[in-house]
């Protein structure tokens, strides 16, 4: 579904290189759920807006759903982004000028999608998140818990073959994030792909599968000697 | 991207969208009446005066020392003065024709008076208001107008008469606009008709195709085309002499008009002034047209410019306010040419909404000039292009701010504030 070979971002000024991602290798299995974990300026924020073509990468292969991405002119990446993926941001960004509804509906009316599946799937995607008698609410009058849903619902009226989901709980309280993170669980379930950056050890071992990120690379936390100790101590805690 | 979105979005940020639109409508009313003013004026100064206009001059002098023209013998001896300056004048080499008028079109200094069919009636009664030329057989050839019925003037029918002698001509001619209103089932050459409320009949014997009035003020707009001509050499201590020069030798006669006439009487008063070409007079006439009309482009242009720069400086302000917004829409799968359309579809709608109001103000306003200043119905084509105005410079304004817009990468979304 996602495969990222040899992959490098390099952010080049006048006077120096910083090579966010570097040598970045990556392969996510068609239905699986995996976290990114790492400390912050780790690059794992970089991974996944390349994994959500909102940024170019500067070397090596990325292969999504069997496309190889990096000649694709922005266009084509506009219409990968709004077929294909499903995004979920910490900040949630809903647009607050247009009611829930609107929200949900924006990338598919990007789409070119009638007005009846529109209709359609949209309120499909807010009885799933529980939010359908919401539908004429504006962001400003819904709880964080709430927009993150309308998010989510957002992500999921496109029917993406992948949900990138970035920090989704970083903003919620605890109950709030249990709630959301309950329905991602739930959503993956069903058989969807989600790929999930945080920095909470807790929510990253939800996952099916955790992949680290330090220095802009994948590393192994249990075969690396340099994290070694840290890992078993992170992994007692979360088993305890 | 359709409208229910943009409209929904547009309600979150009603202050400046109608600001906005009550500018587009303001400028509207005030673009298209401008521009049917200045089309107006612009009409006015380039229609023709009947006149063959090229190669035309006039010369306004007076005598010093000149008879007083008060009885019969001094009368004759400025007759006597007047035809030999005439005799010199078209004895110049260039000239072709010559003729003493007492005014010419567009001159400002105009005689005018009634036309009736009957005698006796006063200018309030009479068939129609018109204006009176005074010259002699080479009037029509000299200003070049043309004769479409009966016949010119011949030498022996120029008389002449002093300048307070109130008799009427005993034959005249009349423009065609004079003669169907006098005449609307035509034949006017071969009728009477009397002058000033006179009881002398005058008789019509030819009618030329037009010859505007010499005033071009908006009181004379009723009988601007009227006009009568009369066979008379006008004698006084002051005179005008309208020259028609050969092709290419009018600034030559000009030159040389001033020492001609001296060499004939060196007693008269001949200054800078005197001397003025038929294009120099056009475009004294018709100066404060054409300085109202440009006062008028440079006003449109202002407005124009104000309400550019209103959009241009309301769609950066929405542009700075949506930004991470804009990065969304990217995220979500917008296309940079989305971002774009959006913009200029909320323009088109504020823009569209502004000029359904300026529609209604442009009539009313020109319902207020016609009222109050003697203005004519804009024609709807004005408010058609004043409509088309609006909305391209909307559209063109909107440009800049909107394709900054669609050039927000969609990376934005996952930025923090």
């Amino acid at each position: 579904m996602l495969k990222m070979t040899h992959l490098s971002k390099v952010y080049r000024t006048e006077v120096v290189e910083t090579y966010a991602l570097r040598d970045f290798n990556i392969d996510v299995k068609e239905g699986e759920f995996v976290a990114v974990t790492g400390p912050s300026g780790s690059g794992k924020t970089t991974f996944l807006t390349i994994a959500g073509l909102l940024e170019t990468f500067t070397g090596g292969e990325y292969h999504l759903d069997g496309i190889e991405v990096s000649q694709l002119d922005d266009n084509a990446r506009s219409k990968i982004r709004n077929e294909k993926i499903g995004f979920i941001f910490q900040a949630f960004n809903l647009i607050p000028d247009l009611n829930v509804f609107d929200n949900v509906e924006v990338p598919l009316r990007y789409r070119g999608m009638k007005s009846a599946e529109r209709k359609e799937r949209i309120m499909n995607a807010l009885e799933r998140v529980g939010l359908a008698s919401r539908a004429k609410h504006y962001p400003a009058e819904l709880s964080g818990g709430q927009q993150q849903r309308v998010a989510i619902a957002r992500a999921l009226a496109g029917s993406p073959r992948l949900l990138l989901a970035d920090e989704p709980t970083g903003n919620l309280d605890t109950q709030m994030a249990r709630g959301v993170l309950e329905l991602l669980e739930e959503i993956h379930r069903e058989g969807a792909t989600i790929v999930m950056v945080t920095h909470d050890p807790e929510l990253a071992a939800r996952a099916q599968r955790n992949v680290h990120v330090i220095d802009g690379q994948v590393v192994d936390l249990a075969e690396d000697p340099r994290f070694h100790t840290a890992y078993t101590a992170a992994a007692g805690q979360v088993r305890s | 991207m359709t409208l229910p979105p943009i409209i929904a979005a547009l309600r979150k940020h009603k202050a400046g969208a109608v600001l906005i639109a009550l500018q587009i409508a303001l400028t509207l009313a005030i673009v298209c009446n401008a521009i049917f003013i200045i089309y107006s004026r612009v009409d006015a100064v380039r229609r023709p005066t009947g006149m063959d206009e090229s190669n035309l001059f006039m010369v306004e002098q007076q005598w010093v020392g000149a008879p007083s023209g008060d009885d019969a013998a001094s009368l004759q001896k400025q007759d006597a003065m007047l035809r030999e300056d005439l005799a010199a004048l078209r004895a110049m080499p260039g000239v072709v024709s010559v003729t003493p008028s007492n005014s010419m079109p567009l001159l400002n200094s105009s005689w005018n008076g009634s036309a009736a069919l009957k005698p006796g009636v006063d200018l309030r009664g009479g068939n129609a208001r018109t204006t009176y030329y005074f010259g002699d057989d080479q009037f029509l050839s000299t200003l070049g107008l043309h004769l479409i019925a009966g016949r010119n003037f011949t030498a022996a029918d120029v008389v002449n008469k002093g300048f307070r002698d109130n008799s009427q001509p005993d034959i005249i001619i009349v423009t065609k606009a004079l003669a169907d209103k006098l005449f609307p089932q035509g034949n006017a050459v071969g009728k009477v008709i009397y002058l000033n409320g006179d009881t002398k009949p005058s008789t019509i014997v030819g009618e030329v195709e037009r010859l505007q009035a010499p005033s071009v003020d908006s009181w004379a707009a009723g009988f601007v085309w009227n006009a009568t001509i009369a066979p008379i050499r006008l004698n006084g201590n002051f005179a005008r002499y309208v020259i028609r020069t050969k092709p290419g030798q009018l600034d030559t006669v000009m030159r040389g008009v001033r020492d001609v006439l001296y060499k004939v009487d060196p007693m008269r008063v001949l200054d800078d002034d005197s001397v003025k070409s038929f294009a120099d007079i056009r475009a004294n006439a018709y100066r404060a047209d054409v300085g109202m009309a440009m006062l008028m482009a440079v006003v449109c242009l202002i407005l124009l410019a104000i309400t550019a720069a209103g959009i241009v400086g309301l769609t950066s302000f929405w542009v700075g306010q949506r930004h991470r917004q804009i990065g969304v829409r990217r995220a979500l799968g917008a296309r940079k040419i989305d971002i774009l359309h959006y913009f200029q579809l909320e323009n088109l709608l504020i823009a569209g909404a502004g000029a359904l109001v300026g529609i209604v103000l442009a009539i009313g306003l020109n319902k207020v000039l016609m009222l109050n200043f003697e203005m004519s119905r804009m024609p709807l084509v004005y408010v058609l292009g004043g409509l088309a105005i609006v909305m391209a410079l909307g559209q063109l304004a909107v440009f800049v701010p909107a394709r900054r817009a669609s050039n927000v990468p969609p990376v934005v979304a996952t930025r923090s504030v």
